[in-house]
């Protein structure tokens, strides 16, 4: 188990690596931030001077390094725009993010496993067929747009709820909707292919022989197995729900990570867009190594097999 | 009875005592009234975009026109740009004179000026926001600059190595340069330039109550302003989405909104009690890089022409922002120094079928790339689709905006072969930043790719000159050549349209934009709600 642990650990640390490595390259190939600025009446010597201020006429080797040595301390570099470190910004936006995330993920859980176990239940009928166009329309409309129509509908028509930014509880309702409707839909999907596989399983069958009430097999017998797999999607889409719901804090005017992410990529600012990829990246592989751990302990085939 | 006696030296101490009493009440009242005391109400600005935390640092100016709005609610300057004056607004400084050889220029502070933090302003904390001035243009002061000098204490005097001319006019654009700025020294040095940008300190009308870095930032009336200011609570929010911050207006979550596109101009100018603010903006005109090479096309002034006469300015305007902008005959903004008027280039597709012939091109030609500023693809496409009218073919290229500015800056070397470039500028101050930008061979933007060198000539002659009426005789020539030989073709002013909501007073929109050098809403002071 030991030997197990410290090879996913490794795992985890070089896929840490190589994200730092891609993302360092990546947001520098979108080209010169300072180049941004250059408008109007700039002048090269300006241009310069920001250059320098950033660090940015230093060669790519030597900012890597730089990064990488930062990183290891627990520093992600100061944000250009804000010359703040980054990971004070983070952790400023990450309650507001983690606010959203949770809410986002209680709705998608709250509507993706009522209707995906209705919909396995019922399979075939017109249940499932309801259930299958909510999880289509959860797919394919796009958040962007069902946050306008949110906010056109509860803010400017009915005047319910606020139109954007945080504060209260229903500052959350619209952005958290928005976010929670499409991971609803995979929600669904994942609940009632895996009820299905569930409950064509010898031993629900079973229980159905010994003459159980339909609810118990459900509720008691099948639910239960076929909600593993749904949870560790739900995990994985937090991790994404808090640092990735870019478009539906930008269409909020919501101050999370997903924004701050966006403003980053918007202004190339550099060390923000690195330490807002890196520290998603260290929860989803954090994540994935708990849950690797946790299934080897629960299922010694697994460490045996890998 | 005897009826007392006055002599004419009892009345005048009298009336003197009386005059005393009103002056000391008036000031009362007038102190009482001022800044803080009697301001009201709230104010919500909803932002187009993120806010960077250095635009709260006059220090580190970019030389955009964004950091402006803050700088003009939380800091002031000695001088700067506000309402119709250009950069000589007196703000700080109740009076300034440039000496009459442009060597030195010399400030008076206003009485009793202080910081937010009760510190005063003075010629000390000038001296020091002007030495320690980092930010656009900063090479400029520091080569020009001899020694500031503090004269007395509400004196400083800026003496120069040699004429500077353009001192006032750089010094006190806040949308160009930042070291007419003045921050209080002491606090500065105390928390240093990072954490000056989270809890800035000024002399503005508006104090920070609250800053977050990127979202919002709260602002309360300083009290100690010296003038009166409206308004006691100032945020501002960025809301990047359009449509959200047209829903906020709405609401009245916010009382004016930033930059309200095309699609949404209509819808917001019917709700009710929504005033529109489109602002003149930015000055659209064509480029034809390296028009001076033999080969390409443009290099014959008839071609050039011919351009001009096909683009449908009015259309473009109707088209792109309702017809809020402004057909415009000179590519510079009327809203600088020495730019000249020039009336509005006719659109003609005949003559200019008829000009392509003469020069060689009966069946027109075609263009390799049109490139118009990101992210204004839709005025490419309409200059590509009025350039085919008279012959001319060309296909839209859309780049990322720092590309764009990346590939301006690499010269002709990244515009090869036959190239059009719509670029949208707005430069304020004067027309020489547009001609050291735009046209000047080697110049920031321009590089190799304009090269004129008679005009370079007459510009270093304009740069040479000590003369103001030289100087403005030589602006206005090199002006007129470019145009008149198409160099440039203008097309039009953009609009950059705002709204205001009902809460706020106003008679016209330009009550709440009154600087015509910018297009936000400052002085911010000047702004009244109702109760």
């Amino acid at each position: 188990m030991a030997q197990f642990i410290i090879r996913r650990i490794m795992y985890s640390v070089v896929t840490l690596f190589i994200l730092s490595g891609t993302i360092f390259l990546i947001v520098r190939l979108t080209g010169d931030p300072v180049a941004l600025m250059a408008e109007a009446s700039a002048r090269p010597e300006d241009l310069e001077r920001v250059r320098h201020l950033w660090g940015l006429d230093r060669s790519w080797p030597v900012q890597y390094v730089t990064f990488m040595q930062n990183a290891l301390q627990g520093e992600l570099g100061k944000s250009f725009n804000y010359r703040l470190p980054v990971s004070e910004l983070y952790f400023q936006r990450l309650p507001n993010s983690l606010t959203l995330g949770l809410a986002a993920t209680l709705i998608s859980l709250l509507i993706g496993i009522p209707a995906g176990i209705i919909s396995a239940v019922k399979v075939n009928t017109a249940w499932d067929n309801v259930a299958k166009g909510v999880a289509l329309l959860g797919l394919s409309i796009p958040g962007f747009w069902l946050g306008l129509v949110l906010i056109l509908v509860f803010s400017v028509w009915l005047r319910w709820l606020p139109t954007s930014g945080s504060g209260d509880w229903r500052h959350v309702v619209m952005p958290a909707l928005a976010l929670g409707w499409y991971f609803a839909a995979s929600m669904l999907r994942l609940t009632r292919s895996s009820m299905l596989e569930v409950l064509g399983s010898e031993y629900i069958k079973l229980a159905r022989l010994k003459g159980l009430p339909d609810f118990v097999v459900i509720a008691m017998h099948a639910f239960k197995n076929a909600l593993i797999p749904v949870f560790t999607l739900a995990g994985v889409n937090m991790v994404v729900m808090v640092n990735a719901a870019v478009i539906i804090e930008v269409i909020f005017a919501w101050p999370g990570i997903g924004r701050l992410l966006y403003e980053g990529i918007f202004q190339r600012d550099f060390p923000l867009v690195q330490g807002v990829v890196i520290m998603a990246g260290f929860m989803i592989v954090g994540i994935n190594l708990v849950v690797d751990i946790l299934y080897a302990f629960i299922d010694p085939r697994i460490r045996l097999s890998r | 009875m005897k009826c007392p006696r006055f002599e004419a030296q009892s009345v005048f101490r009298l009336l003197a005592v009386v005059l005393i009493l009103i002056a000391g009440a008036s000031t009362v009242l007038m102190f009482s009234s001022r800044a803080g005391a009697a301001a009201k109400g709230k104010l919500t600005l909803a932002w187009h975009a993120g806010f960077a935390s250095r635009w709260l640092d006059p220090q580190e100016h970019d030389g955009t026109a964004t950091p402006d709005n803050f700088f003009t609610a939380i800091h002031d300057a000695l001088i700067k740009n506000q309402g119709t004056q250009l950069f000589d607004h007196p703000a700080l400084a109740e009076r300034f004179t440039i000496a009459p050889d442009s060597k030195s220029a010399t400030f008076t502070l206003r009485k009793g000026t202080k910081f937010h933090n009760g510190d005063p302003v003075t010629p000390q904390d000038v001296k020091f926001s002007y030495e320690n001035y980092r930010g656009s243009k900063a090479d400029v002061f520091k080569k020009k600059t001899e020694r500031v000098e503090i004269v007395d204490d509400r004196t400083v005097r800026f003496v120069f190595k040699e004429p500077f001319l353009d001192f006032a006019i750089l010094f006190g654009t806040a949308n160009v340069a930042g070291p007419a700025w003045v921050v209080p020294e002491k606090y500065y040095k105390q928390v240093g330039p990072d954490a000056f940008k989270q809890k800035p300190v000024g002399a503005g009308p508006y104090k920070l109550v609250r800053h977050e870095p990127g979202v919002k930032v709260e602002m309360e009336a300083f009290d100690g302003y010296y003038r009166p200011v409206n308004v006691k609570q100032l945020v501002m929010i960025s809301v990047p989405e359009a449509a959200t911050r047209v829903a906020m207006l709405e609401r009245g979550e916010a009382d004016i909104i930033y930059n309200v596109p095309g699609e949404l101009i209509n819808k917001v100018g019917k709700l009710p009690g929504v005033t529109l603010a489109p602002v003149l903006s930015g000055s659209f005109f064509v480029e034809f890089p390296g028009f001076q090479d033999p080969k390409n096309p443009f290099h014959d002034k008839r071609v050039r022409e011919a351009v001009s006469l096909a683009v449908d300015r009015r259309g473009m305007n109707q088209a792109e922002t309702a017809g809020m902008g402004k057909p415009t005959g000179n590519w510079i903004n009327d809203d600088v120094q020495y730019a000249i008027e020039w009336p509005e280039f006719p659109r003609n597709v005949e003559k200019a079928k008829q000009l392509l012939r003469e020069a060689g091109y009966p069946n027109g030609f075609d263009v390799d790339w049109v490139t118009p500023l990101p992210a204004f693809y839709s005025r490419g496409e309409r200059l590509i689709s009025q350039l085919r009218e008279v012959g001319i073919r060309g296909r839209l290229q859309t780049m990322e905006r720092g590309i764009f500015f990346q590939r301006l800056q690499g010269g002709l070397k990244e515009f090869p072969g036959t190239q059009i470039i719509l670029h949208g500028v707005r430069i304020a101050g004067s027309w020489s930043f547009w001609y050291e930008g735009y046209f000047k061979c080697g110049g920031f933007s321009s590089r190799d790719r304009i090269c004129v060198k008679d005009l370079d000539g007459k510009f270093d002659q304009y740069e040479r000159s000590i003369n103001p009426a030289e100087r403005k005789k030589l602006a206005e020539e090199i002006q007129r050549a470019i145009l008149e030989n198409y160099y440039l073709v203008p097309v039009f002013r953009h609009a950059f349209v705002n709204a205001i909501g009902p809460r706020v007073v106003l008679q016209k929109w330009q009550d709440v934009f009154p600087t015509i050098t910018t297009g936000y809403a400052y002085p911010w002071e000047e702004i009244k709600v109702k109760d």
